[in-house]
């Protein structure tokens, strides 16, 4: 956990222009981290920002205040899958894992980005609407965020997480493109609930030329077609070849 | 992770802007990745990769390219940037010629990655298209900020650190691109495309103060 030392801090402010999530305040004349607000992601520490090297971590006490950090500074690797970042393979591997097949879409919520950040209490906002329609969300194996929810059928997150506020975390699952229409739906159904953003990415299989007829529902739903995404070309060996 | 998925900006801007990345799976091909990984750097550095670096040990514009190498592990993330097609297409026709195996991913703008791919001869297996940010937008900071925070997916780029580097090249005290270069270094994974940040620095301050 990342902390100002009040003996140290001369008041300065320097910090303050290197929060992500504008976390660190005055109070008279000393810097402190509002802990509700931050969100571990160690940026104050790893630029080294204090001249007088008042930002100390203090050791990350319980699984959640650990779950924060490993969440919000890419440095980490999860401890269940294993992946840096916020810990999941999604569509980067999919030509070796085959983990969104022909027929499914894959559903990336990027909760609290850009760069707000997201209480957990949030983050089970959405799940609860995604798997309420229809979305089968991924297992602890595959995100992190399945580690935290009990009851993977209805999306809700355990009680004692709610509070904790990270930089970002992933809400992954699939759905039958058929299903994609009433997905989206309940997506913008909660996105007036919620107090922070998230960012969408749906991960499609393509034909070779790189276009899919599942996204022909949004514009249905007055949705434009995306212009960016994230191409796995195809170039690694399928796991069942490997 | 989607840490490069969802930039934002000028769409010509955004044009000129491509992450690549090699990905090894769990339990099927993440063991031993250090001569695969070396070989993808060595593409990208043919292609003429304007950044990239690991995850573990941080990007080329703080660390030098040795370093890097030498620190490769199993654990590693290999990623980085190009600003034109051509090198896409350079960089892929290596990498496929080699046979290694890795899943490689090319994030950008559709129009520019799949012609790429098409005159490369690769075919794309899957892909994360981007929708756009949702919810709660007006507590976001304004575009131009966007337009640099989101080039570092994870989000390490304070929103007031842009401001203050605006500044700082406002008042002639450094140059757009010392100014990219110092944002890059917020970007521990190599993404971060610090010729576009130069640019939009440049397009977004009184043009008599650039130095």
């Amino acid at each position: 956990m990342a902390q100002i030392n009040q003996d140290k801090c001369v008041g300065c402010k320097i910090c303050m222009t290197y929060c992500t999530v504008d976390a660190i305040h005055q109070d008279g004349k000393k810097c402190y981290i509002n802990q509700d607000e931050c969100t571990e992601c160690y940026v104050c520490l790893r630029q080294h920002v204090c001249p007088r090297d008042a930002i100390e971590a203090v050791e990350l006490e319980g699984f959640y205040k650990q779950f924060q950090h490993v969440m919000s500074d890419p440095v980490e690797n999860h401890g269940v899958t294993g992946v840096t970042g916020r810990g999941t393979e999604e569509v980067k591997t999919n030509d070796v894992s085959g983990r969104v097949k022909k027929g499914e879409v894959g559903i990336c919520i990027d909760m609290g980005r850009p760069g707000l950040g997201v209480y957990l209490r949030d983050a089970e906002k959405v799940a609860m609407s995604c798997a309420k329609a229809g979305v089968k969300l991924a297992t602890a194996d595959h995100t992190p965020l399945g580690a935290l929810m009990p009851d993977l059928s209805t999306g809700k997150l355990a009680d004692e997480c709610h509070d904790y506020h990270l930089l970002s975390v992933i809400i992954e699952g699939k759905c039958p493109e058929a299903n994609l229409k009433n997905v989206i739906e309940a997506l913008q159904a909660v996105e007036g609930e919620i107090d922070t953003v998230f960012s969408l990415g749906l991960i499609l299989r393509v034909d070779e030329n790189g276009n899919t007829s599942a996204l022909d529902c949004l514009d249905e739903l007055g949705i434009p077609l995306p212009y960016r995404g994230k191409v796995n070309v195809g170039l690694g060996i399928p796991l069942s070849l490997a | 992770m989607t840490h490069s998925l969802h930039r934002s900006g000028d769409l010509e801007s955004q044009k000129r802007d491509f992450n690549w990345f090699m990905y090894q799976t769990k339990g099927v091909n993440d063991v031993g990745i250090k001569p695969k990984a070396l070989a993808f750097i060595a593409a990208a550095e043919a292609a003429g990769s304007e950044n990239w670096g690991d995850v573990k040990t941080g990007p080329i514009t703080r660390f030098s390219s040795e370093e890097i190498r030498e620190k490769l592990t199993d654990k590693s993330r290999i990623r980085g940037v190009f600003t034109r097609r051509e090198q896409v297409i350079e960089f892929l026709k290596r990498i496929k010629a080699q046979e290694l195996g890795q899943s490689v991913v090319i994030t950008g703008v559709l129009s520019e990655v799949l012609p790429a791919c098409k005159e490369t001869g690769v075919t794309p297996h899957s892909i994360n298209y981007s929708l756009g940010v949702w919810g709660k937008k007006e507590k976001l900071p304004d575009d131009v900020t966007l337009s640099i925070t989101t080039m570092c997916g994870h989000h390490m780029i304070p929103p007031k650190f842009v401001k203050h580097i605006m500044k700082q090249v406002e008042g002639g005290r450094m140059t757009p691109e010392e100014g990219a270069t110092k944002l890059s270094d917020f970007c521990y994974c190599g993404i971060f495309n610090q010729v576009r940040c130069a640019e939009i620095i440049k397009d977004n301050i009184k043009k008599d103060s650039v130095v």
